[in-house]
């Protein structure tokens, strides 16, 4: 079976457990190396904007979340929207060519999501963040540098 | 230790200004130097965020120090980016209180309104940590994200929000250094244009020019500096644990308090990083002057107006003096200074002994407490 949800490589402090994703040399709170880990690409909103004015290079609104991956991680991403998103939601992280964007998972993906946890198949719950992140990606006009 | 006093005080009005940057220091430092009644200072602290940038010069400490004919004088320049002006004033502190100086005059300025907005933003952006802002994260967009997270549970609103900017604009409108001095209606920012959601443009303060300067000295005059801290925190925003309240801030607070030898109690008028209205509210519970999850509420009820019971940013704060970065932590001194002695004409207050004046360098990577005291 194909894997199913995104892996991402991330760092663990082995003082005080931060993790970091990506991953850093150092903990930005100890003077002490990271240990590598990885962690999954779904998690829960911390907070989420929609930006009117973005940068040079960046297609207007730009969707911004900070995501607490399981595996403890706050993660920086791009979104396809925010309509509807509340701090606190379930959301799937894929990337797109490097660039990492996120999407809401509704009732049935969290739902498929459960049973693929509990053993059983569920590799839909990708299917549907992956056209998702594809859709935003028709729309980008340009990589970020 | 030794005690360290404000001797002088000066700034330029702020807002869009035809004069170079360097000229503009100058008159905040003359003006300052002519108070203190120092013709020449024993040493110069120097604060830019970005000169190589806003306007093409470099090794600014002696650009400075040789304009204003002090080539002699040892010059340096400090930068936490948008701190960089309270960062100067801690440094002047360091060498008076270790009798390295008797006098220090620091300058601040910056001047950017030249430039095109965007291109301002992606100056002031590389503060940003490089993965996010590689993500397109501007300053504005993270403080989206704080504020987003700051309407959940903590006793802010839109109301509260839009208050900061209301109450800010009618400070200004009596500030004949502010850079905007027009009020503004409550309903005027609740409907003004989404900038990073939630934050709308009238959250934000606006990119000006303008310097401000101090003369910190040994010998005892009318405002001692009681306390000064400096709090840290990571660069990158998705490394801390929490969004709605600033480490640096609470760091820094606790280090002017124990200096200071007293508590936020004491505290009559304070001079408050307002980048982004939410901002003030987040950075009145940091610094223990109001109790967490009360600073919406208080300055919904006018506790924090000119005529409350803690008046916060008097001048305008940066939302309606201007923000004209590395001037800013500096103009909060002058402001908290004018008001200690009794000069701050129409927005003048009541009776008050102690003055906090709180700087935040870039998204709260880099915070200073300055506690000042009618001596
Ligand atoms: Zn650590």
């Amino acid at each position: 079976m194909p894997a199913v949800i995104e892996t991402i490589a991330a760092s663990r402090c082995p003082r005080c457990n931060l993790v970091a994703a990506p991953p850093t040399a150092y903990c930005p709170n100890h003077p002490v190396a990271m240990t590598p880990t990885e962690v999954q690409g779904i998690g829960e909103v911390v907070s989420f904007t929609t930006l009117h004015s973005p940068p040079e290079g960046f297609r207007s609104p730009l969707h911004l979340a900070i995501v607490e991956l399981e595996g403890g991680a706050r993660f920086f991403c791009h979104g396809a929207g925010t309509r509807g998103l509340k701090i606190g939601a379930a959301v799937a992280i894929e990337a797109v060519d490097d660039v990492y964007y996120f999407s809401h998972l509704g009732a049935i993906d969290r739902a498929r999501l459960f049973w693929r946890r509990a053993g059983h198949a569920g590799d839909r719950v990708n299917a549907i963040t992956r056209s998702l992140a594809k859709r935003v990606w028709k729309g980008r006009t340009r990589a970020p540098r | 230790m030794s005690d360290v006093f404000v001797a002088g005080v000066g700034m330029t009005r702020v807002g869009r200004r035809s004069e170079p940057l360097r000229d503009l220091m100058a008159e905040a430092a003359h003006t300052a130097l002519a108070e203190a009644g120092v013709e020449t200072p024993d040493s110069i602290v120097v604060a830019t965020m970005n000169p190589e940038e806003f306007v093409g010069d470099g090794n600014f400490a002696s650009h400075v120090a040789s304009h204003l004919g002090f080539a002699e004088v040892p010059a340096v320049r400090v930068e936490t980016a948008t701190s960089s002006g309270a960062a100067a004033v801690y440094a002047a502190f360091a060498q008076v209180a270790a009798g390295l100086a008797r006098t220090v005059l620091v300058v601040g300025g910056e001047k950017m309104t030249h430039l095109a907005t965007p291109r301002v933003s992606e100056i002031i952006g590389r503060s940003i940590d490089p993965y996010e802002r590689r993500y397109g994260a501007t300053m504005p967009s993270l403080a989206g994200l704080v504020t987003r997270a700051l309407l959940t549970g903590h006793g802010v609103g839109p109301r509260e929000m839009a208050q900061v900017a209301v109450k800010n604009h009618a400070n200004g409108a009596r500030n004949p250094y502010a850079h905007f001095r027009q009020a503004v209606t409550l309903e005027e920012v609740l409907d003004s244009r989404m900038v990073a959601d939630p934050l709308r443009l009238l959250h934000c303060c606006p990119i000006s020019d303008g310097a401000a300067a101090v003369v910190l000295v040994a010998d005892r005059r009318a405002v001692r500096v009681a306390g000064i801290g400096q709090g840290a925190d990571t660069l990158a925003l998705r490394h801390r644990r929490e969004l709605t309240s600033f480490r640096a801030t609470r760091a820094a607070a606790r280090a002017a308090f124990a200096m200071a030898g007293f508590g936020p109690e004491r505290v009559d008028v304070a001079e408050i990083h307002d980048a982004f209205a939410p901002f003030e509210l987040i950075s009145l519970e940091d610094t223990g002057l109001l109790p967490p999850g009360k600073a919406g509420r208080a300055t919904l009820d006018g506790d924090t107006a000119l005529e409350g019971r803690l008046p916060v940013n008097p001048s305008g704060g940066l939302k309606a003096r201007g923000h004209p970065l590395a001037a800013t932590g500096v103009a909060q001194i002058v402001e908290c200074v004018w008001q200690l002695t009794g000069r701050a004409a129409s927005r003048q207050l009541g009776a008050c002994r102690v003055a906090l004046a709180h700087s935040i360098g870039g998204l709260a990577t880099n915070n200073w407490v300055t506690l000042l005291e009618a001596a």
